[in-house]
């Protein structure tokens, strides 16, 4: 019996994860565009970040674009296998062989 | 473990955040083709309005540029990475879009230099508010407001309306288009 992934499972983190599985593999988003899509606040977001990073879900870059910090967050392919195994105990849930 | 209500909440919300970053990927895009066609647009009014005689070499050079401009657009991006690597449908609009408006303006009407600067932007930004109906009101609010303005340019202002048509059509492009990075 697959188990919901308890670090993907929390709202934000979900949400996180979400985003960064829609899109093409190895491909980021910037902390400020993630921080758009999610509606958290800087803190909030960079401490659920920290949490997936630490789980090698995601990886975070550090650049400067100009003058400019700039942060972008990618899913590895062990977050975007979780994401997957995730979604799909929530599908089994629903299709109630879980629960 | 959770119930299928609270696993059906958690699916919902991940829908939910995909369709946010489609809407917010499609917005990149088109604030990039808004802002290319504003800029254009902008100079082949200007050009139009100081040197009539060298619009007839402007707007074919401003919508050469342009279609080329969002061909390199789709293509360079990356949230289009996972596109086809050139999708001639794209081409193939603009050869449509560009051959009806010219049936319309050269052969079933003869349009004058004012009746043409008021036709092809009201006609570029009729597709421009009908694909705001699926993609995002953004493109609605843009395409009214430039329609309501090039109207009123066309019915109130005299000489000046190329000029007129230089901020309306190519700076609401421009503003759009910046505007859409902010949505």
């Amino acid at each position: 019996m697959a188990e919901l992934d308890d670090i993907i499972h929390q709202p934000l983190r979900l949400k996180i994860m979400a985003a960064l599985n829609a899109l093409p593999v190895a491909s980021g988003l910037e902390f400020a565009r993630l921080k758009k899509l999610t509606g958290a606040t800087d803190g909030n977001l960079g401490a659920h970040i920290e949490t997936l990073a630490k789980a090698g879900y995601v990886s975070v870059e550090k650049a400067f674009v100009g003058k400019k910090p700039q942060t972008t967050v990618t899913a590895t392919p062990a977050g975007r296998g979780a994401f997957a195994r995730h979604v799909a105990t929530l599908q089994e849930i629903i299709a109630g062989r879980q629960g | 473990m959770i119930d299928s209500k609270q696993a059906a909440e958690a699916l919902a919300d991940i829908d939910d955040i995909v369709q946010r970053l489609r809407q917010s990927q499609l917005y990149e895009l088109a604030s990039l083709a808004a802002l290319w066609w504003g800029v254009l647009v902008f100079a082949g009014n200007f050009v139009t309005w100081l040197w009539p005689i060298y619009a007839v070499y402007a707007w074919p050079a401003v919508d050469i540029l342009g279609v080329g401009g969002l061909v390199a657009i789709r293509l360079l991006t990356p949230s289009q990475a996972r596109a086809a690597a050139f999708d001639i449908r794209l081409v193939l609009v603009f050869v449509l879009f560009f051959a009806f408006g010219y049936i319309c303006t050269s052969v079933l009407g003869h349009f004058g230099p004012r009746e043409l600067g008021a036709f092809w932007p009201i006609y570029f930004m009729l597709f421009y508010t009908l694909a705001g109906l699926w993609f995002g009101h953004a493109f609605i609010a843009i395409g009214l407001g430039i329609t309501a303005l090039t109207l009123i340019g066309f019915f109130t202002i005299g000489e000046a309306f190329p000029l007129w048509m230089a901020f309306v059509n190519g700076g609401g492009l421009i503003l759009g288009g910046l505007w859409m990075r902010r949505i």
